[in-house]
C-alpha cells in the first residue's frame, strides 16, 4: 500500500501533455517553502479549516483520543494525543476536518490514473510527485514498470535525494524526471532544506549517466538563491548532462503556509522571498544564454 | 441605431389588407427607408440600421405595435446566393407559378417572396446610388452581387453580408453557417490568379468581423448579455462527398478573432478524428484566449445521430447549426426548441412542491413515478407542438397556422418555393422540434443523494426529507452538510454517481425518439439538453435539493455539473458527461468546461488543450465549449466594469461582454468558474 495524499487529474504543469499526479506521502527534506507539507511526513495527519467548522461536536464525540474538545471559544485541537485513526476526519460532516492521505494499493492507484488514458494522446501520462516519491522505490518502480506496459508516459518529480542504487531500474521505467535544484550553495541548501545539495547533484549526474532525460526545475528565492552565482552553477549543471532538455523556473510562493496552519504547525512562509516578474524575466534572460528554458 | 423602425400608419387601407400584403408593404417600406449606412474604412457594405431589428422585431410599426413575426433558430441557405445570384430565386419563382394547380394561397405566398427579392432590389439600389461617387469599390461590386453570381473573393463576401444583413434589417437572427465551406473555393481561385494576396483576404475578412460588430451599443443595456444574435460560423469538417474542408478561409478566420479579439460571432469547429493537428493547434490557440469564442463539435458522432434520424449521408454531413449551438442542416430546417426544467417535475414528483408528500419504498419506485411524469412533459410538448401544430391535408402536411408570415427567411429556405410553403408552415425540407431538457444534472444528483440518504444510509425517512427541503434545511444543517459533502456527484467520473444522470437521459432520450414512430407526421421530434442560462430564471420557482443545495444556489447550466460539484478537473468532467449515450441526443447536449487560464500557459498548453478536445472525440462528447478565465478578473470586472468593457465570456450559446449581463447572470458565470483546478 502506498500512503496518497492526492491523485490530481488534469494537470498541465507536471510533465508533458495530460498529466494525472500521484502525491505520495514521505519526504527526506524539510524544505522551509514546502508547499505540499502534508506530504513530509510519513504519518496519517489531518487538516484542520476552521472556517469549515461550525462547532458541532460529532469529531468530540467521535475521537476515541479525546484530540478534540468544543468549548464555548470554540474547537481546541490537542494533536499530540492523535493516534492517526482518521475517525474524527471520516464523521466531520462539513469538511472541516479533512484525512491529508488515504493508502491505496498500486491496482487502486493504476486504476485512478488510467481513468484519463483517453486524454493522455501519446503524450501525457503519469507522474508521481509528493513528498518524495522514491521514498516508496520498491512499490514504486514495479508501478511505472506497469504504467510503460500500457503505453502510458511515465515521469517523476524528485528532489533527488535517494540512494543512488535505485538508479538503473528507476530509470529503466521512468521517461521523464522533473528533477529539483533547490538551491546551488551547499551551505544553504543545507540549512533550507535540511540536507546538502551535493548528494542530489550527485545523483542527477548518474541518472543522466543512466540515460534519464530530465528537467531542471529550480525554485527562485528573493534574497536567498536569486543571484548570478546560482543561476551560473545551474547553467554549469545543465552543461554537465547529456540529457538535461532543459531548466524551469519556478517562482517561490507562499502558498503552503495555509496548510501548515491546517495540520497545525507553525507557519514558515516568507513574503520577502517571492520574486517580482522582473526577477523571473531577468533569470530567465541570464540563463538562457546557456539552457533552454521550459515555460509550463 | 437612432432610427428604430419604418413607420406604416400613412399606409391607406392597411387594416383591411391580408396578412400577407400588409408584412409585404412592411418589408418594402423597411427597404426603402431604412437609414444607409456606408462607413468611410469598410470593405463590403449594407447595415442592419434599424433598431427594433436588434431587439429581434421586425421593425415596422402600426399605431405603435410590431405587429409582424420575426425569426431566429435557423441558418439561411447562401451558397446559392453566392454562386448562382439572387436573380435565380427570381426565376426559381416565375417557374413555379406557371404551375396552374397552385392554390390562391400558394400564390399569394410565391408572392409574397417577389416581392422580398424586389424589396433588396431597392435596398441595393440605394446602396448603389450611395456609393457611386463616395466609394467606387464598393459600387463595383454591388454591380454584381448580389444579384448575378459571384466571381471572386471579395464578391462572394458582399453578396453573402448584403442578404444576411438584409435579413437581419427585417429583424430576422440567421445564422451564419459554414464560412470557409462558402468561401474556401472562391479565396484559393483568387490566390492561384494572383488577383489577391493572404495579407488582402485577412482585410477583407476582418472587415466582415467588424461589421459583424455593427449592433454592439457603446453602452448596452444591462441583461443576458449582448451579442447574442446568434450569428453562428461554423469551420471545418466534411463536405456532402466526404471530403475534408478546412482551408485558408478557416485559418483565416481564426487568425482574425484571435488577433481582434471579436467575440460577436461565436464559431464552432467541427473536429473529426482526421482533422489535421495543424486545426487543432490553432482551435487551442485561440481557446486559450478566453472568452470562450471557439467551441468545438464531435463531427463523427454528430453524423451517427443524424442517420439515426433518417438524414442522407450526403445531407447529414453540411450540418451546421441554428445559429446558436442546435445542430441542423442549414438552409433547410425550420427549427423550435422547447425548453423544459426538469427539476421542477422531480419537486412535484416528490412532494417538495406539493400540499402532500407521497410515499416510496424504494428508489427505483420514485425513479419510475419521476420518469412517468417526465414522459407526461414530454408528451404535453409534443401535443402542442407537433400533433396539434400539424395536420395532413390532401395528403400535404401544413401548419394549423398562426405564426407568419415568414417569406424574408422563406426566400433562403430551400423547399420554400418548391412546396410553395412558407417557413412555420411545412415549407422548407425538414421541420424540427425539440423538447430540452434542463436540471439533468440537478435531478440526477437529488436522485443519487435521496438513494443514499433515504434507502441506503437511513439517515432520514423519505417523508422527512421532504419536509426538510420544504423547509430550505432550516434547521437541518448538519444533515445538509453531510449531503452536501459526504458523497461524490456527477461530474467527478464516478460510475456510481454518473449513473443517475447517465440513466436520466438515456430514458429522456428513448421517450422523445419514441413519439417519431409513433405517427406519420414529418415533423421530427428529437432530445436536446440545455439550460442556456435559464438556470438563472428558474431559480425563483426552485427549492432546496436533497445534494445540500438552498433554494436559491446556482444549479447546474446546460449538461456540467453543479457549480461546486466538481472536483477532479477537467477530464473527469468530460468523462462524467461521456457516459450517457449521445448519438441518441440528436439535437445536441452542451458541456461547459471552465479552465484556470494559468494551466494552459506555455507549449503544453496547448498540447492539453489538444489533448482535451481529442479525448472529447474519443469518449464521444458531443459539443464542447471552453472558457479560460479567472474568478478573480470576473470578480474585478463585476466592482469596476468600466475598465473591462472588452471582457468576453461564453454564455451559452452565445458570447457577452461581461458588463453586459445583469448581476444574476453575472453571479452565475463567476459561480459556474468558482471550482479551478490546478
Amino acid at each position: 500500500m502506498l500512503p496518497v495524499t492526492k491523485i490530481q487529474h488534469f494537470c498541465t504543469k507536471d510533465g508533458p501533455g495530460i498529466r494525472t499526479t500521484v502525491f505520495l506521502k514521505g519526504c527526506p527534506l524539510r524544505c522551509i517553502w514546502c508547499h505540499n507539507p502534508e506530504t513530509q511526513s510519513m504519518a496519517d495527519q489531518f487538516f484542520y479549516a476552521e472556517h469549515l467548522c461550525i462547532r458541532c461536536g460529532i469529531c468530540e464525540a467521535a475521537c476515541p483520543s479525546r484530540v478534540h474538545h468544543i468549548t464555548d471559544s470554540g474547537h481546541c485541537l490537542e494533536r499530540s494525543k492523535c493516534t492517526g485513526c482518521m475517525k474524527c476526519a471520516d464523521a466531520c460532516p462539513t469538511g472541516a476536518l479533512e484525512r491529508c492521505s488515504k493508502q491505496l494499493s498500486a491496482e487502486e492507484i493504476f486504476r485512478s490514473v488510467m481513468k484519463d488514458a483517453a486524454f493522455y494522446n501519446g503524450i501525457g501520462g503519469v507522474t508521481f510527485s509528493g513528498g518524495e516519491p522514491t521514498v516508496h522505490a520498491e512499490l514504486l518502480i514495479p508501478l511505472l514498470r506497469l504504467f510503460r506496459s500500457q503505453a502510458v508516459s511515465t515521469a517523476i518529480e524528485t528532489c533527488g535525494y535517494f540512494d543512488a542504487a535505485i538508479l538503473p531500474e528507476l530509470t529503466a521505467v521512468t521517461d521523464w524526471f522533473l528533477w529539483d535544484v533547490k538551491d546551488t550553495d551547499d551551505r544553504r541548501h543545507l540549512a533550507n532544506t535540511g540536507v546538502p545539495s551535493h548528494k542530489i547533484i550527485s545523483n542527477l549526474k548518474k541518472a543522466d549517466a543512466c540515460g534519464a532525460k530530465t528537467i531542471l526545475r529550480c525554485i527562485l528565492l528573493k534574497a536567498v538563491n536569486l543571484n548570478t552565482e546560482h543561476l551560473q552553477n545551474i547553467a554549469a549543471i545543465y552543461n554537465s548532462l547529456k540529457h538535461c532538455k532543459g531548466v524551469e523556473l519556478i517562482p517561490y510562493h507562499t502558498y503552503g503556509g495555509a496548510k501548515q496552519v491546517q495540520l497545525g504547525q507553525n507557519e514558515t512562509v516568507h513574503p520577502e522571498w517571492i520574486p517580482s516578474s522582473d526577477d523571473i524575466y531577468n533569470a530567465e534572460v541570464y540563463l538562457r544564454q546557456y539552457a533552454p528554458i521550459i515555460h509550463n | 441605431m437612432k432610427t428604430a423602425y419604418v413607420d406604416l400608419d400613412d399606409i391607406e387601407g392597411f387594416e383591411g389588407l391580408s396578412v400577407t400584403e400588409k408584412y409585404n408593404r412592411a418589408i418594402r417600406r423597411i427597404a426603402e427607408k431604412a437609414p444607409i449606412r456606408i462607413c468611410s474604412e469598410e470593405k463590403i457594405c449594407g447595415a442592419a440600421t434599424l433598431g427594433d431589428a436588434i431587439r429581434h422585431l421586425v421593425p415596422a410599426r402600426y399605431k405603435g405595435q410590431n405587429p409582424f413575426y420575426s425569426v431566429s433558430h435557423l441558418t439561411i441557405r447562401y451558397d446559392k446566393v453566392l454562386k448562382q445570384g439572387l436573380n435565380a430565386y427570381a426565376e426559381d419563382i416565375a417557374k413555379r407559378l406557371k404551375d396552374t394547380s397552385l392554390s390562391e394561397e400558394e400564390i399569394l405566398f410565391l408572392h409574397s417572396l417577389e416581392n422580398v427579392i424586389e424589396s433588396i432590389r431597392i435596398w441595393h439600389h440605394r446602396y448603389l446610388t450611395a456609393t457611386e461617387n463616395r466609394r467606387p469599390d464598393l459600387h463595383r461590386l454591388l454591380h454584381q452581387v448580389p444579384f448575378s453570381p459571384a466571381r471572386n473573393f471579395h464578391e462572394a463576401l458582399q453578396s453573402l453580408w448584403f442578404i444576411f444583413a438584409f435579413v437581419r434589417l427585417c429583424g430576422n437572427w440567421p445564422g451564419i453557417g459554414r464560412l470557409d465551406w462558402l468561401l474556401g473555393d472562391f479565396l484559393e481561385k483568387d490566390l492561384l490568379n494572383g488577383l489577391l494576396t493572404e495579407n488582402e483576404a485577412r482585410e477583407l475578412l476582418a472587415s466582415f468581423f467588424i461589421k459583424g460588430c455593427e449592433w454592439i451599443r457603446s453602452d448596452p443595456p444591462v441583461g443576458t448579455g449582448d451579442a447574442q444574435h446568434y450569428q453562428n460560423i461554423v469551420l471545418a469538417g466534411i463536405n456532402a462527398d466526404g471530403n475534408e474542408i478546412t482551408n485558408q478561409v478557416t485559418f483565416l478566420v481564426l487568425d482574425i478573432v484571435e488577433e481582434l479579439a471579436i467575440s460577436d460571432f461565436p464559431i464552432t469547429v467541427r473536429l473529426n478524428k482526421n482533422t489535421s493537428y495543424a486545426l487543432k493547434e490553432k482551435t487551442a490557440q485561440v481557446m486559450r484566449h478566453g472568452g470562450g469564442i471557439v467551441a468545438i463539435y464531435n463531427e463523427d458522432l454528430i453524423l451517427r445521430s443524424l442517420k439515426k434520424l433518417g438524414y442522407a449521408d450526403e445531407e447529414a454531413r453540411c450540418f451546421a447549426n441554428d445559429g446558436c449551438w442546435e445542430v441542423q442542416i442549414p438552409g433547410k430546417t425550420n427549427f423550435a426548441y422547447m425548453p423544459f426544467d426538469a427539476l421542477q417535475i422531480w419537486n412535484k414528483v416528490t412532494g417538495i412542491t406539493a400540499d402532500k408528500i407521497p410515499e416510496y419504498n424504494s428508489i427505483e419506485e420514485l425513479y419510475s413515478a419521476f420518469r412517468d411524469a417526465l414522459y407526461e412533459a414530454v408528451e404535453s410538448l409534443y401535443s402542442s407542438h407537433v400533433k396539434s401544430a400539424y395536420i395532413c391535408q390532401n395528403g400535404v402536411w401544413q401548419a394549423r397556422g398562426g405564426i407568419g408570415p415568414d417569406s424574408v427567411v422563406s426566400l433562403f429556405e430551400d423547399g420554400c418555393i418548391e412546396h410553395a410553403r412558407a417557413y412555420y408552415d411545412c415549407g422548407p425540407e425538414y421541420t424540427v422540434r425539440s423538447p430540452h431538457i434542463g436540471g439533468a444534472p440537478d435531478v440526477a444528483n437529488s436522485l443519487y443523494a435521496v438513494e443514499k440518504l433515504v434507502f441506503e444510509e437511513n439517515k432520514v425517512s423519505f417523508s422527512e426529507l421532504v419536509q426538510i427541503l420544504k423547509n430550505n434545511w432550516q434547521d437541518n444543517e448538519l444533515l445538509r452538510l453531510y449531503a452536501k459533502n459526504k458523497f461524490v456527484y456527477y461530474g467527478n467520473d464516478s460510475d456510481e454517481a454518473d449513473l443517475w444522470h447517465t440513466r436520466l437521459l438515456n430514458d429522456f432520450a428513448d421517450m422523445v425518439n419514441s413519439f417519431n414512430e409513433k405517427s406519420n407526421c414529418p415533423v421530427k421530434f428529437i432530445p436536446g439538453v440545455s439550460t442556456f442560462g435559464r438556470q438563472v430564471d428558474w431559480l425563483p420557482n426552485r427549492c432546496a435539493t436533497a445534494f445540500g443545495y438552498r433554494k436559491g444556489d446556482i444549479l447546474s447550466g446546460n449538461d456540467s455539473p453543479v457549480p461546486g460539484t466538481d472536483t477532479q478537473g477537467a477530464t473527469a468532467i468530460v468523462k462524467s458527461y461521456c457516459k450517457t449515450d449521445l448519438t441518441k441526443m440528436s439535437c445536441g447536449a452542451a458541456l461547459d468546461i471552465k479552465i484556470f487560464p494559468d494551466s494552459l500557459t506555455g507549449d503544453n498548453g496547448i498540447s492539453a488543450l489538444i489533448a482535451l478536445m481529442d479525448g472529447f472525440l474519443a469518449l464521444s462528447g458531443f459539443f464542447m465549449q471552453l472558457d479560460a478565465v479567472d474568478t478573480q478578473t470576473l470578480l474585478e470586472a463585476q466592482k469596476d466594469p468600466q475598465k473591462f468593457k472588452t471582457l468576453s465570456v461564453r454564455v451559452s450559446g452565445w458570447n457577452a461582454r461581461f458588463v453586459t449581463l445583469n448581476r444574476e447572470w453575472q453571479n452565475m458565470i463567476i459561480e459556474r468558474n468558482a471550482q479551478n483546478w490546478n
